[in-house]
């Protein structure tokens, strides 16, 4: 009898290591389990009814997902971009220059773009998003022009175009506060139901599209090809420079609808500290979940929950009341932990 | 120093690589190891060489009974493992790789390069090497990076050397360089653990052979009693052709022609290849073969000269276009060239046909798994699931899923960059079987090979280049490993007795 119960928690067991070997998002999630557990307990359970617990809990969750749904758009991009053995550092300052550019089309004031022209409600809007769009896809595609063609190392382009975009955005930007309609505003702040969960939503569409891109397409194939051996990927036929130009323009595209939601949170965008130090967050995130540095692996889900297991571990330190100083080094730990556990390579 | 390795049994996970396995090495004698891929050879040297621990067993040394359980431990008993990858540093000069790792220093902590310097020179004159020590690595050609790794194994004292398929990159002439290398280790009373593939070199050098198959050793004994045929035979468990497999085919219109072809690499190559024709291209290293076809293939740039296609001029520019007009280039060096080792078997098996079985950049994924199931079959694939990494296949498996990529986009010229690179005997007759079905379809294939004896087996005429020149073309009786060397070292046809020359 003993021995039979034996047995099979050996089984359990000898099942928990080969998932844990032989899956890469295995451990990522149990980390994910972890911290949502913890953060469960440290919560409490210090209320009336379950309902209102549950209430509580839930309200928690919308707020952590719905401050991090920008980021979290912006941290898939940086997968793709690490995946093809590249790095975006500019993400923080394209950031900066698209929402910039909407709260300048959008400006209800005298200086407004759109409302120059006579364009203001829906179609200003849609022109707007539209626009913005195009101008984060643009400068995605500058930056992967100077990588392709100018053979530039990607995080010298990037790094160069981080101050490029900023110190321009910056300049244009001196003296100048747009405002921008509250209609505009719906877009992050419409309610459904009770709750403020569009930006939640945008994040979970953009995660799916481009889960389903990784995993179905030719371009989401041809991005593990190019990462994982760029000669062998030329030789077999795959236009290598498209692959790469394509993905920075994607992290441009992504960057400004992270930009578009921004500026409708909040209405405002601080130009010289917006999205300063958001490149790190995105990389940290898809390192977390299971990203190579050394391109050709990576895991969008792996993203989204490297993403949340940050976001819940910064919320945590808020509910234990940890001094913001040091919040940046527990995420600098919890980076260095998760790489420590995740698979390695063996180099023999 | 005799080191005798007793019972030595290993599993990975279910997987049992070796069963009771003994094997012996002593001073002076080279030994080879042979066996197919996936024989359990790397696992007993590895074991050997404290990288992987054994599961039971035991190995003395002088008769003492040691345990390896750092690569450390086992170096500092004298056993060298020269992997197949050189560990060299191609931006420091070669005396100071001598020292990587135990550097000289002076009486103030900074590096004494003089030193190094004249102990390298002191070794190199021992060994009857006529090499500058201040020469970079990355300017030496593989057959010195070898000697290198050698002299560097030597300096530390090294009594049994272990080389992992040391000639496969190398041409005839540095194989004699190393095999000399040989010789003189031999006299000094060093063990050498041969570990090849090509059985005429094991003939040459070595004095005993030890054949392992499938974790199992099947046959040891001197070499002298033995012919290549016999060991062949102990390797794969059957009998292994030998005759020449080119036939009569049915040849058809022209398919490709080149007319001046220049480039850094190779100058004014003229030639032509018709459908149903299987065309070798051989020569020795740096003879500019890899070179002329990836630039047929558009990989690399041409600087004159006229490529033709059925008849047609065409640029190629990028080996997307080269794909599309129906050209497949098969690369040598696998690992570097061909292998991507983050997909699993079937995306290595289709990335060039993606386009073929996808809707606007979607995959169908059902039609993808069709597709390649009909390929693992033809193939003869031995392979775990679609899914599993490439590399946990053998090499010549993974050449099968390199050539089952090209094969799925039908292409109308198959250039087969040496095939049979670091595949074992059996891959290796099934990939030449591959390649006569592909001749009897009419498709024109060239291969490319530095092993006269392959070119001259399978293929119907040989072009031998020669620093970057075509030196001749040989058919029939003219096809011979001599005269094949004859040219491939600079020599020129003799017209009178009757081969025929490319230039005429």
């Amino acid at each position: 009898m003993s021995n039979s119960s034996e047995v099979k928690r050996q089984n359990v067991f000898q099942w928990f290591a080969n998932k844990w070997t032989r899956e890469p998002l295995f451990s990522t999630a149990i980390a994910l389990i972890i911290m949502v557990i913890l953060q469960t307990l440290v919560l409490g359970f210090d209320y009336d009814s379950f309902g209102s617990w549950f209430q509580a809990w839930i309200n928690n969750w919308i707020n952590i997902l719905r401050n991090n749904a920008g980021i979290g758009i912006i941290a898939l991009g940086m997968t793709l971009v690490i995946m093809t053995g590249g790095i975006d550092l500019a993400v923080g300052s394209t950031l900066v220059a698209t929402g910039a550019l909407a709260m300048m089309l959008l400006d209800t004031g005298t200086k407004g773009l759109l409302g120059m022209l006579g364009i203001t409600g829906i179609p200003a809007f849609l022109l707007t998003i539209v626009l913005v769009l195009v101008f984060g896809y643009l400068l995605g595609s500058l930056i992967g022009v100077s990588i392709t063609k100018g053979k530039v190392p990607p995080f010298i382009a990037t790094l160069g175009a981080m101050m490029i975009f900023r110190s321009v955005t910056q300049h244009f930007m001196q003296g100048y506060n747009p405002k921008v309609p509250t209609e505009f505003l719906q877009i992050a702040s419409f309610k459904l139901g009770n709750y403020m969960i569009m930006p939640i939503l945008y994040w979970a569409f953009i995660a799916y599209v481009l889960y389903y891109v990784s995993k179905r397409t030719i371009f989401g194939r041809q991005i593990i090809a190019v990462g994982s051996n760029e000669r062998a990927a030329r030789l077999s036929g795959v236009d290598v420079e498209r692959v790469k130009l394509k993905v920075y323009a994607l992290m441009g595209l992504l960057v400004s609808i992270a930009a578009v939601i921004q500026v409708s949170r909040i209405g405002s965008m601080d130009f010289s500290n917006a999205g300063r130090g958001m490149e790190m967050d995105a990389i940290a995130a898809a390192v977390v979940g299971g990203t190579s540095m050394m391109g050709g692996r990576g895991l969008i889900l792996g993203t989204v929950y490297g993403m949340l297991i940050i976001a819940v571990m910064n919320n945590l330190l808020n509910l234990f009341g940890v001094p913001p100083f040091l919040r940046e080094a527990f995420k600098g730990f919890i980076v260095i932990c998760a790489v420590l556990l995740q698979k390695k390579e063996k180099t023999s | 120093m005799i080191i005798e390795m007793n019972a030595i049994r290993k599993s990975f996970d279910q997987n049992e690589v070796l069963k009771e396995v003994s094997f012996s090495i002593q001073g002076g004698e080279i030994c080879a190891l042979l066996g197919e891929n996936g024989a359990g050879k790397s696992t007993l040297m590895n074991i050997l060489g404290g990288v992987h621990q054994m599961d039971s067993g035991y190995i003395t040394v002088n008769g003492y009974q040691v345990t390896f359980d750092t690569p450390i431990e086992s170096q500092k008993t004298g056993i060298t493992f020269i992997h197949q990858e050189l560990n060299l540093i191609n931006y420091l000069p070669i005396y100071e790789n001598m020292f990587i790792g135990r550097e000289l220093k002076t009486k103030w902590g900074s590096l004494d390069l003089e030193r190094m310097l004249v102990e390298t020179e002191e070794m190199f004159r021992q060994m009857n090497i006529d090499l500058n020590p201040e020469t970079m690595v990355r300017d030496l050609d593989s057959s010195y990076k070898q000697i290198v790794e050698i002299c560097r194994a030597m300096m530390t004292n090294a009594s049994i050397i272990i080389m992992d398929e040391p000639t496969t990159s190398l041409t005839d002439q540095e194989i004699e360089r190393v095999f000399k290398m040989m010789k003189t280790l031999k006299e000094r009373n060093v063990g050498i653990i041969f570990i090849s593939h090509k059985l005429n070199e094991v003939m040459k050098i070595c004095d005993r052979y030890v054949v392992l198959r499938d974790g199992s050793l099947v046959a040891e004994g001197n070499v002298n009693d033995v012919t290549t045929n016999n060991l062949s035979r102990y390797m794969v468990g059957y009998e292994v052709r030998s005759e020449p497999l080119a036939k009569e085919r049915k040849i058809g219109s022209e398919i490709l022609r080149v007319e001046g072809l220049t480039s850094i690499a190779f100058r004014n190559i003229d030639f032509s290849i018709k459908a149903g024709e299987i065309v070798g291209v051989t020569g020795l290293l740096g003879d500019g073969r890899s070179e002329l076809f990836q630039s047929i293939f558009g990989a690399e740039k041409v600087s004159a000269g006229k490529i033709f296609l059925n008849g047609n001029e065409v640029k190629i520019k990028s080996t997307t276009q080269a794909i599309k007009k129906g050209i497949a280039y098969l690369p040598r060096n696998r690992k570097e060239n061909a292998i991507i080792k983050d997909m699993d078997i079937i995306d290595n098996a289709s990335i060039v046909t993606w386009p073929t079985f996808s809707w606007n950049g979607i995959i169908n994924r059902k039609k993808h798994i069709e597709i390649f199931t009909v390929q693992r079959k033809a193939l003869r694939l031995k392979m775990g699931e679609l899914t599993d990494r490439i590399t946990s296949l053998s090499g010549g498996n993974q050449q099968k899923v390199v050539l089952a990529k090209w094969l799925a986009a039908s292409p109308k010229l198959l250039i087969l960059d040496n095939p049979t690179q670091g595949v074992d005997v059996g891959a290796k007759e099934d990939i030449y079987d591959i390649i006569l079905k592909l001749a009897d379809e009419n498709i024109a294939v060239i291969v490319l090979s530095s092993e006269a004896q392959e070119i001259i087996r399978v293929c119907d005429r040989a072009l031998v280049m020669y620093h970057g020149n075509l030196q001749g073309e040989v058919a029939g009786e003219a096809m011979n490993e001599h005269t094949i060397m004859h040219l491939a070292t600079g020599g020129q046809l003799d017209v009178r007795k009757g081969e025929r020359s490319v230039d005429e």
